[in-house]
């Protein structure tokens, strides 16, 4: 390794900066923006080093896995750090905004902190190559997000973190158990010593009960049930971290974990699929049910988050060297349109007053901004070209019809009509203009400076469709090593 | 194994499942938190025999001490907002129905039999990284193989977990703002005294704690742990009442241990080293220092965690005095 250790640096410059946010509240979001910023650039560098070397690895210490720990860089990792530093930044420079003012002191000296240890966990489950610093870091992670999902203080919120605080903490137990469980078996806990394992029924009872520790962290149905109050109830930027960037990371290591279990057989994909395809209707459903736009919008991560462990089971055991590639293109899709979705629909709640679907149509104010927003974030969501949800989907559904697996494409129809429905109860109250009560229409209202942020990720999201070909080709970098 | 240390591991180990079982049976509150303190102290004595001092060092001193303070803390608070069914000696409510207990104790039943099948059937490896680490030894700078571990080896996993401890100081700080006030807890003026007597002696254990971990047993969390039992004795004693003036001191001092170790994981780097890895003939310095400081955030960390809100949120001096 030659030159400064973006790795490390990426890893320990939101963690100062969280250090400096806390304890100069005054200066928090200065210090805040500037330090997403200056992450985002190590990022940066971190990818022109993958692109031209392949994976990069630090040995921590150095003493090297297994006694030691390493960070590895590889195409996947920098794209879920990209993601996350442009979502970052993005919702940081909203987050300025929303927070401004008296009334919101408080929320804003916590936000900073609390978003930039987060950030800090985020990049180092990204980079991380070693079971149980991992499991540190999702805890990080749950205590980081917890505090963000309450930091709104309502009561609603408060109850909504408190459940999310039970699941996250029993997700993260499962996941610990495993962790002890791998250690019994072969005495090391670096990804290299997992590849090489021999398959036997330990193991996989152990990757098993890590499965359904992620499964509840990143709510995959049925262990979504903490999901859809605790996202909808945040406060509007702590929303879109937390839909479009925290359930990522415990995705993020399912789908590591997918290339090292040792006997990922057929049946346990489908049964992955299963899950998947249950997130993907109840979560369509209840979307459909949803009265108010954040818990629309809550609900359909649900969903979407079912649609991503369908495309990892797609084309079933030999097909999975390529499926995981159509569920990161899914991930990176969602991460970008759900922030963007959930910042739009904080706006629209701000300035119409309320965010009740059925009264959206009636009120006479019409954020148009942030309604445009929503419905490129929408479109990225549903999958219309050429966004890049559109590819991510297109991906799934030829991986499944090459190795005729026709049941995960009639899923992943389902789920897309699922989502046209359920947008367009929103964007027909944005587009019906025959019920509007008190008062004249006041179109182009609140268009402010914070809509650029969700404007400019949902209008990323549906134009990086067009460059997926150099996305797919960078996500594969660095991957022979460690997706066998 | 002698006769009577193998009846006495079989006693234990009945013992603490048999009082695990009591503490999720017991309906009083204050009754389950007892038994829970009798079961972290059990485990400790099991983590002896299972020749992990330092694991029971750390489960009597946060997972029995502190923890058991924090849940007397908490029933003291929903006491005072006098939440039903938690008065002295009440039944706590009890609203899931015996039929989904029992469904739920079965199928958790299943699962762990289930697991134990698949791992009692495959080979165990019983080494772990204990070579690795042996030859390492040499070059860590210290000689207890725990703290090698911990603040060399794997200081990365260590680094962020003192960074956990921080989260949790934040998010309950943010947190506890937005509830009631609650008459803080207190102990009469005799404890005072009580106080006065055996603060030094356990400031003096603490450091030695702290100071062992180098060579045996012992280091910056037991040490840190046994440190916050102090703090605990000077907020319940009022010898110390938290003061907004007191804010930035306090942060300053949670984030201290953090800040010295990733500083220090942060400078070492160069010339040819990476991240974490101390130069030579430095490591036990730097250890101690990371060490030293490390304890000093999580004595003071853990004693704020106890008294729970940001100081600001004092609705005046008031709750304190008579």
């Amino acid at each position: 390794m030659t030159g400064p250790d973006w790795l490390t640096l990426s890893i320990m410059l939101p963690l100062f900066g969280a250090v400096a946010a806390f304890i100069l509240p005054r200066a928090a979001a200065g210090l805040g923006l500037a330090t997403v910023a200056a992450t985002t650039l190590c990022v940066l560098m971190m990818a022109d080093r993958v692109a031209a070397f392949g994976a990069v690895t630090v040995p921590l210490g150095g003493w090297g896995a297994p006694l030691g720990i390493e960070l590895r860089a590889d195409g996947l990792s920098v794209a879920m750090l990209a993601l996350t530093g442009m979502v970052g930044l993005l919702v940081s420079v909203s987050a300025i905004d929303a927070f401004a003012g008296d009334r919101t002191a408080r929320q804003r000296h916590y936000f900073w902190p609390l978003w930039l240890l987060l950030l800090s966990g985020l990049n180092g489950v990204y980079l991380g190559t070693d079971l149980f610093n991992l499991y540190v870091m999702i805890e990080i992670i749950a205590l980081a997000a917890v505090g963000l999902t309450v930091l709104g203080g309502t009561r609603e919120a408060l109850r909504a973190g408190l459940d999310y605080v039970y699941a996250s903490i029993l997700g993260a137990l499962l996941f610990l158990l495993g962790v002890g469980l791998i250690y019994l078996q072969l005495g090391r806990l670096d990804f290299a010593g997992v590849i090489a394992a021999p398959p036997s029924a330990a193991m996989t009872a152990a990757l098993a009960v890590m499965f359904v520790g992620l499964a509840l962290k990143t709510a995959l149905f049925p262990l979504h049930v903490w999901l859809p109050a605790a996202h909808a109830n945040a406060a509007a930027p702590a929303s879109a971290l937390l839909s479009g960037l925290v359930v990522k990371g415990a995705l993020y290591i399912v789908l590591r974990l997918a290339g090292y279990m040792p006997a990922l057989t057929e049946d346990i994909l489908t049964l992955i699929g299963l899950m998947g395809a249950g997130a993907v209707i109840w979560g369509g459903i209840q979307a459909l049910r949803a009265d108010r736009l954040k818990l629309l919008v809550a609900w359909s991560t649900v969903a979407q988050i079912g649609l991503i462990f369908v495309a990892l089971a797609r084309a079933g055991e030999r097909g999975l060297s390529d499926s995981w590639k159509a569920a990161a293109l899914l991930i990176l899709a969602h991460g970008i349109a759900k922030a963007a979705m959930f910042l739009a629909a904080g706006r629209i709640k701000d300035e119409v007053g309320h965010d009740r679907i059925r009264d959206l149509d009636r009120s006479p104010i019409r954020p148009t901004l942030a309604q445009v927003t929503f419905a490129l974030a929408a479109i990225n969501l549903i999958g219309l070209p050429p966004s890049l949800g559109f590819i991510g989907k297109w991906q799934l559904m030829e991986g499944a019809m090459m190795a005729g697996y026709w049941h995960w494409v009639a899923i992943t129809m389902i789920g897309t009509l699922f989502s046209v429905a359920y947008f367009s109860r929103v964007l027909a109250g944005f587009l019906r203009f025959d019920r509007v009560r008190g008062g004249p229409l006041a179109e182009h209202h609140g268009w402010s400076g914070a809509d650029a942020a969700p404007l400019i990720l949902a209008g990323a999201a549906v134009l990086l469709g067009l460059a997926a070909g150099p996305i797919i080709a960078f996500i594969d970098l660095g991957a022979g090593g460690a997706m066998p | 194994m002698s006769e009577p240390l193998f009846l006495f591991d079989l006693l234990l180990a009945l013992a603490v499942v048999a009082i695990a079982a009591a503490a999720l049976l017991v309906r009083d509150a204050f009754a389950m938190i007892v038994l829970f303190v009798v079961f972290g102290l059990l485990s400790a004595l099991a983590w002896v025999r299972l020749a992990a001092p330092d694991v029971a060092l750390a489960e009597a001193a946060i997972g029995t001490g502190l923890t058991g303070a924090l849940l007397l803390k908490t029933l003291h608070h929903l006491r005072a907002r006098g939440m039903a069914g938690w008065e002295p000696g009440a039944a706590a409510p009890r609203p899931v129905p015996r039929a989904v207990a029992s469904l739920n104790a079965g199928l958790t039943l299943a699962v762990v039999a289930g697991l134990g099948v698949a791992i009692l059937g495959s080979p165990l490896r019983v080494t772990g990284l204990e070579i690795a680490v042996a030859e390492a030894m040499p070059l860590s700078g210290v000689d207890n193989p725990v703290t090698a571990v911990l603040l060399n080896f794997r200081a990365y996993d260590t680094l962020m977990e003192v960074v956990v401890l921080l989260a949790a100081i934040i998010v309950v700080w943010q947190v506890e703002r937005g509830a009631d006030a609650a008459p803080a807890p207190s102990l009469g003026p005799i404890w005072q005294g009580f106080a006065r007597l055996t603060l030094p002696a356990a400031a003096i254990v603490g450091v030695y704690l702290l100071w062992a971990g180098a060579e045996a047993p012992g280091g910056a969390f037991q040490g840190g742990a046994m440190l916050a039992a102090i703090g605990l004795m000077l907020l319940l004693t009022g010898l110390y009442r938290p003061h907004p003036d007191h804010r930035a001191t306090a942060r300053l001092l949670f984030v201290l241990g953090t800040v010295a170790f990733a500083a220090v994981a942060l400078l070492v780097a160069g010339a040819g080293r990476a991240s974490f890895e101390y130069p030579q003939g430095h490591a036990k310095t730097l250890i101690l220092l990371i060490e030293g400081l490390v304890t000093i955030s999580i004595a003071v960390t853990l004693t704020a965690l106890f008294h729970g809100r940001e100081p600001a949120a004092l609705k005046g001096e008031l709750r304190h005095d008579p």
